[in-house]
């Protein structure tokens, strides 16, 4: 199985290093780190929900499309998030629940594209006991495009 | 008759893919999307309980929910030359290993901007019990011109 190379798989490690939802600034800006975007993470990702659609496998067929070439689909982002972020990032820590997303699209993710992310909690609250965070993301492109840009919500373990 | 801006109906579905969900689907899910956590991997962590709920064992990643709903509507739009503008998502119910799950969307309205024109759906994921699992909205525009249509 191919994966990011020297991506860590294992989300125990660093977790001491992790904010706890106590320690979580709203407002302050995350550490995030720029990523290339590879055809063959975009195809991994792909087969991982069944996408098949040409304009994300078929460079012939991609190219005489108004895209042009190859792209990724919107939903890129789910990888993005883990690709952009670095091992002491709270969003890996070990029983993170995501509660609801939303995203906006603008310009699709393209295989070779450097990925930056600019990324921050806007908000946490307890709710019925349970302590939430707003996260707030947006993705570009190495010409400084908005790609997409997201809102989340995490229930952060207690 | 393929889809047009002019042809969809308030209350029109949208059909999505039929998704079988096993430890390996969860397993490539993880891969796919670079989502370690535990939650999907690990017998032995989810004994424990979060909070007040114990889930019994691993879960789908909530986000393959929205990573087949969007399946399904740029398979929809892509054609009609009409681009996934939106998705928005919450989760109602975990999702196991041996669970089927599929999404559906159903059109909400239709709307004219200065720019541009816009239909509104609603979206759902149901599994084999036709529990509802995942329930949403997504905004999918249809440019006037400089048609995408692929």
């Amino acid at each position: 199985m191919t994966q990011a190379p020297g991506f860590e798989t294992d989300f125990w490690k660093d977790a001491n290093l992790r904010k706890v939802w106590d320690e979580i600034v709203p407002g302050e800006p995350r550490k995030t780190i720029p990523y290339k975007l590879t055809l063959e993470a975009i195809q991994l990702y792909c087969r991982s929900v069944g996408e098949d659609h040409p304009l994300y496998f078929d460079e012939a067929y991609a190219r005489k499309t108004p895209h042009g070439g190859l792209i990724a689909p919107p939903s890129i982002h789910i990888l993005l998030m883990f690709a952009c972020t670095p091992t002491d990032d709270w969003m890996r820590t070990p029983g993170t629940i995501n509660a609801g997303q939303s995203w906006s699209y603008n310009k699709p993710a393209r295989p070779g594209d450097t990925i930056t992310l600019q990324a921050r909690a806007l908000d946490k609250f307890i709710k019925r006991e349970r302590l939430f965070v707003v996260h707030d993301n947006v993705f570009f492109n190495q010409h400084g495009e908005v790609i997409c840009s997201g809102r989340g919500q995490t229930i952060r373990p207690a | 008759m393929s889809t047009s801006f002019e042809n969809l109906s308030v209350g029109d579905t949208i059909n999505g893919p039929k998704f079988d969900v096993s430890r390996e689907s969860i397993r490539l899910f993880c891969d796919g999307s670079l989502d370690y956590n535990p939650l999907h991997l690990d017998d032995d962590y989810m004994k424990n309980s979060f909070g007040k709920t114990n889930f019994g064992g691993i879960i789908m990643h909530g986000m393959n929910n929205f990573g087949l709903i969007t399946r399904m509507l740029t398979d929809w739009a892509y054609p009609a030359g009409a681009i996934q503008r939106r998705l928005e998502t919450r989760w109602l119910k975990p999702v196991k290993p041996g669970d089927m799950i599929q999404p559906v969307g159903i059109v909400k309205s239709k709307q004219l901007t200065q720019n541009s024109r816009w239909v509104l759906i609603d979206v759902l994921v149901r599994n084999q019990m036709d529990e509802h699992v995942a329930a949403g909205e997504a905004m999918v525009e249809f440019p006037v011109s400089g048609s995408i249509a692929v």
